[in-house]
């Protein structure tokens, strides 16, 4: 069954393939050709799989495709803009937070989400939000510097944007 | 750290457009589903297929009765595993039949209803049994194996000087055994392999570290040529060990050709971890020392337990006899290493080959036998460390690193002096590794196009180590060019010249030694094709499309096409082969190491003897890096192997009870996770000494930072709340029975 009410993946409007035992990320991954989100321990632990619905961070290994109809589902293929990284991918590149590059859509999603609700983390908070991503190639120091970076240049970025107001 | 660039692999895979063996399509394909047993030993009386078969979407389930001219064996050194078990299993997993079915769901679900009638024989669930008298044999015993021994799948021995004399004569013999548990790589991309049978032969893509050697696998066990396989590496997501040599590659082959179109097979996690581990390890060590405290004499007993089938456990047994005994200055000794066969899922190669286990044993050992000699644990070391230029074990190559500075460093990084705080300990370990894996010649095509950009094809996988972007600046530095003129394209067996695999750290080394070659070669072309078309003399360089040398400035193809008698536009710029040979003799049974990997951990520790939880406050992991090529990865290779050997010595075991794995899922076995990284962070320090074989100077160091984890955390808690363990991993409840002295339950009682 096809939805008919619409929901929107990575801006665009579009159909999710419903029915009661599709999950999202085959919807994502079969459905719409979205091979950024990527299946591996497939019980919700490891974070690889993580989309947004609606600014929250999602297991889309768990996650019915129905659960997301009519809402805002993003994928990492969502961030950035006409070929513009986004700051957190560009921090992962700088930091050298990307080796295998298997957890890196996950996480990149992760990252986005825990800024966006947190915008001044500091490291236990950070270190709290993305347990839910694992990732064994790099040692993590280096995920933390990419979000330190992007904390940092977003605080910067807002306190230059006050001082122009001032 | 300083910043990586957003060349080769790293812009596709942040921005999620990399596309990994389970991103792969043939088109038409269909989707492969395997059945395992849940038996650990047995006879297959019966397999029957017939409900599977009958199920929607199913197209065929292949069995051993379809392995009409094929050799369904294969392995490493010994070809004793077949792709689905024939007349017999030997391990809880192990694959009996496998479905072939439209969607992955459908074969999945059509595999649970294969109706397996397997008749029980008694199971050996660890070495012990194993090899104890009447054990039922596995297979034959292997090359070392003494006869009467059942099970040996390997017994290898170095020994030097007399040590049971020097042993009898010791004033005093630390005696002691060693144990870890079998741990799983958990590379994040469990395994995955896609084949297609085409009219020009058999097409596989596959997440594998070793696309040659699956490709002459491959083309043996089906009887079709070399030239008519192709096995393509696209980006592998993680490796460790876990995905060299074949592993389902051969089994989706048989199911393509059985279901006359693509199949891939997509394991799960849990499938993944009944694919391969590392091996569980026991070592019972004894060191001799004299009067004046010096270690004399060191005798090591190794036993792996290798499972099921050989997979790489001889090598794995072999190199443990050669990593056991350490980097010391020690007249006598003498090691013995066997792999051992049990019905438990095979154990094969996992970063380090054997190191992290053996030295587990002999870097612990050594602090114990300081802490009973009344002297600091890093000078007693010191007074044993080979120093720089002997050889190691006394016949091998000499060491190639200051072995002394590199404890030094990681001992001042995390503060030697008495800790301030109570229950606050520093453990220091040193690990030396011979590295590169044995003789082997490495090779890449080099091309430089008409406009200037620059193509380099080799055999290497990229596994996430980051070889994409290490040879992109070899070759760029090579030929002085802009590295994002530079495109490297990896892991076909197609393109690629030649290449044994990507393991033993040996890509930097031999690969980049080939692409430097190439490079030299196609800039000797580029200067003799100059001076003939009577360019100006000095300095030449490729900038865009034209050569220059000075003010003199023209188009390469201008030059290279007139020495040729072709037109500038039938000519297609330069290719070039490099080649290179790492200079080691072979037949040799120890063959002289081509370079060492080096390094000295250390660690500083809280103990909270409430819980016996081990906080880990600082790492600093000093690793012989020869020549760094590339920054951020090189500090990324030291950061995430010591941040894995956390994982691997504080909370990763593979728990069997009888014969079956009990938490071979992501819940129940703990990896690290970013709350693990420890508050004072990993210090990752890379020594350049430019004394590696390498491009540079440069050493292999994919293993490195792994090695001595376990010993170093082990001897922190000894400082810290001096109690010493020596059993992995590190408990909290281990620790806390340590502390109250309580009977911990045995290795058996654990559910061996």
């Amino acid at each position: 069954m096809d939805d008919p009410i619409g929901t929107t993946v990575n801006g665009e409007r579009c159909s999710l393939p419903g029915g009661a035992s599709v999950l999202l990320i085959d919807a994502l991954r079969e459905g719409l050709g979205l091979l950024g989100p990527k299946k591996s321990c497939e019980l919700s632990v490891c974070g690889s799989c993580t989309v947004l619905i609606d600014n929250e961070p999602y297991s889309s290994c768990m996650t019915l495709a129905q659960e997301a109809t009519g809402r805002e589902v993003t994928t990492v293929e969502g961030f950035g803009r006409r070929g513009e990284l986004s700051d957190v991918q560009q921090a992962f590149i700088e930091a050298g937070a990307i080796q295998c590059g298997f957890c890196t859509p996950g996480f990149v999603t992760a990252v986005h989400a825990l800024l966006d609700r947190h915008p001044n983390p500091d490291r236990a908070t950070i270190q709290r939000y993305l347990a839910g991503n694992i990732c064994r190639c790099t040692g993590y120091a280096p995920m933390l510097e990419a979000v330190e970076r992007v904390r940092d240049r977003r605080l910067a970025a807002a306190e230059a944007g006050l001082e122009q107001v001032r | 750290m300083t910043g990586g660039e957003a060349f080769g692999d790293l812009r596709a895979k942040v921005t999620g457009a990399a596309v990994f063996a389970s991103d792969s399509r043939f088109p038409g394909m269909l989707h492969g589903a395997l059945v395992r047993s849940d038996v650990a030993h047995g006879l297959i009386v019966a397999l029957d297929t017939a409900e599977a078969e009958a199920m929607p979407g199913v197209t065929c389930v292949l069995t051993p009765d379809d392995f009409d001219g094929i050799d369904p064996f294969y392995g490493e050194l010994v070809l004793d595993q077949p792709m689905l078990a024939i007349d017999r299993v030997r391990y809880v997993g192990e694959p009996i039949a496998a479905v072939v079915a439209r969607t992955r769901r459908e074969a999945v679900e059509a595999a649970r209803l294969v109706q397996a009638t397997i008749e029980p024989l008694p199971p050996l669930f660890n070495s012990d049994e194993a090899m104890g008298a009447g054990a039922e044999r596995l297979h034959p015993n292997g090359a070392g194996a003494p006869a009467d021994v059942p099970n040996i799948c390997r017994e290898s021995r170095l020994a030097q000087g007399d040590v049971d004399a020097a042993l009898a004569a010791a004033a005093y013999v630390h005696h002691a055994v060693y144990e870890c548990p079998p741990v799983y790589h958990y590379a994040m991309e469990p395994h995955c392999s896609l084949a297609s049978w085409e009219a020009d032969g058999l097409h596989v893509i596959s997440g594998t570290q070793q696309p040659f050697r699956v490709r002459d696998t491959l083309a043996r066990m089906f009887a079709v040529p070399t030239s008519r396989v192709r096995v393509r590496a696209p980006y592998v997501g993680g490796a460790f060990g876990s995905k060299g040599e074949a592993k389902y590659e051969p089994v989706v082959a048989a199911m393509a050709r059985k279901a006359g179109r693509p199949v891939q097979l997509l394991c799960s996690v849990e499938e993944s971890v009944h694919t391969v581990t590392r091996h569980g390890c026991r070592v019972e060590m004894w060191t001799g020392l004299d009067s004046s405290n010096t270690i004399v004499a060191r005798r090591s007993d190794v036993t792996f337990d290798t499972g099921a089938y050989s997979d790489k456990g001889p090598r794995i047994a072999h190199r443990g006899a050669h990593r056991v005994t350490g980097p010391y200055r020690i007249a006598n000794y003498e090691a013995t290493s066997r792999a051992v066969f049990t019905n438990t899922v095979p154990a094969g190669a996992f970063r380090g080959f054997s190191t992290s286990q053996v030295l587990w044993a002999s870097e612990s050992a050594m602090d114990e036998i300081a802490r009973h000699v009344g002297e600091d644990p890093l000078e007693f070391r010191r007074r044993h460390l080979l120093r720089e230029g002997e050889p190691y074990l006394g016949f091998d190559a000499p060491v190639d690193a200051d072995l002394g500075s590199d404890l030094d460093e990681a001992a001042r990084l995390v503060g030697s002096a008495t800790p301030s705080s109570p229950d606050t300990g520093t453990g220091l370990a040193i690990g030396v590794k011979d590295g590169g894996g044995g003789a082997a010649r490495a090779a890449a095509h080099l091309r430089i196009h008409p406009d200037g950009s620059v193509e380099v094809h080799a055999g290497a996988a990229e596994l996430g180590q980051g070889a994409q972007r290490v040879l992109a600046r070899v070759a760029a530095e090579g030929l002085g060019v802009e590295v994002s003129r530079v495109e490297v394209r990896l892991g076909d067996t197609a393109t690629a010249p030649f290449d044994r695999g990507t393991n033993a750290s040996r890509t930097t080394v031999g690969v980049g030694m080939a692409v430097a070659k190439a490079a030299a070669s196609a800039r000797v072309a580029l200067k003799v094709a100059w001076l003939a078309d009577g360019g100006a003399k000095g300095s030449l360089r490729l900038d865009g499309a034209d050569l220059v040398a000075g003010e003199d400035r023209r188009p390469m193809v201008d030059v290279l096409a007139r020495g040729s008698g072709l037109p500038a536009r039938e000519f297609p710029g330069l290719a070039v082969t490099g080649t290179h040979t790492d200079t080691q003799e072979e037949g040799s049974d120890f063959f002289p190491t081509l370079f060492y990997e080096v390094c000295a951990t250390g660690v500083r520790v809280h103990v909270d003897r409430e819980t016996g939880e081990i906080r880990v406050e600082h790492l600093a992991s000093v690793v012989e890096a020869g020549h760094v090529l590339d920054e951020a990865g090189g500090h990324g290779q030291n950061v995430g192997a010591a941040m894995m050997g956390l994982g691997t010595s504080l909370t990763e075991e593979l728990v069997y009870s009888q014969g079956e794995l009990i938490n071979a899922n992501l819940i129940e076995y703990r990896v690290p996770t970013i709350a693990e990284l420890p508050p004072g962070g990993i210090t990752s320090v890379l020594v350049e000494n430019a004394e590696g074989p390498g491009p540079g100077g440069a050493k292999g160091i994919g293993e490195a930072g792994i090695i001595a984890v376990a010993p170093a955390l082990a001897n922190a808690v000894e400082d810290a709340v001096g109690v010493r363990l020596r059993r992995l991993p590190l408990h909290p409840e281990a620790v806390w029975r340590a502390l109250n002295q309580t009977a911990g339950s045995s290795p058996d009682e654990r559910g061996r």
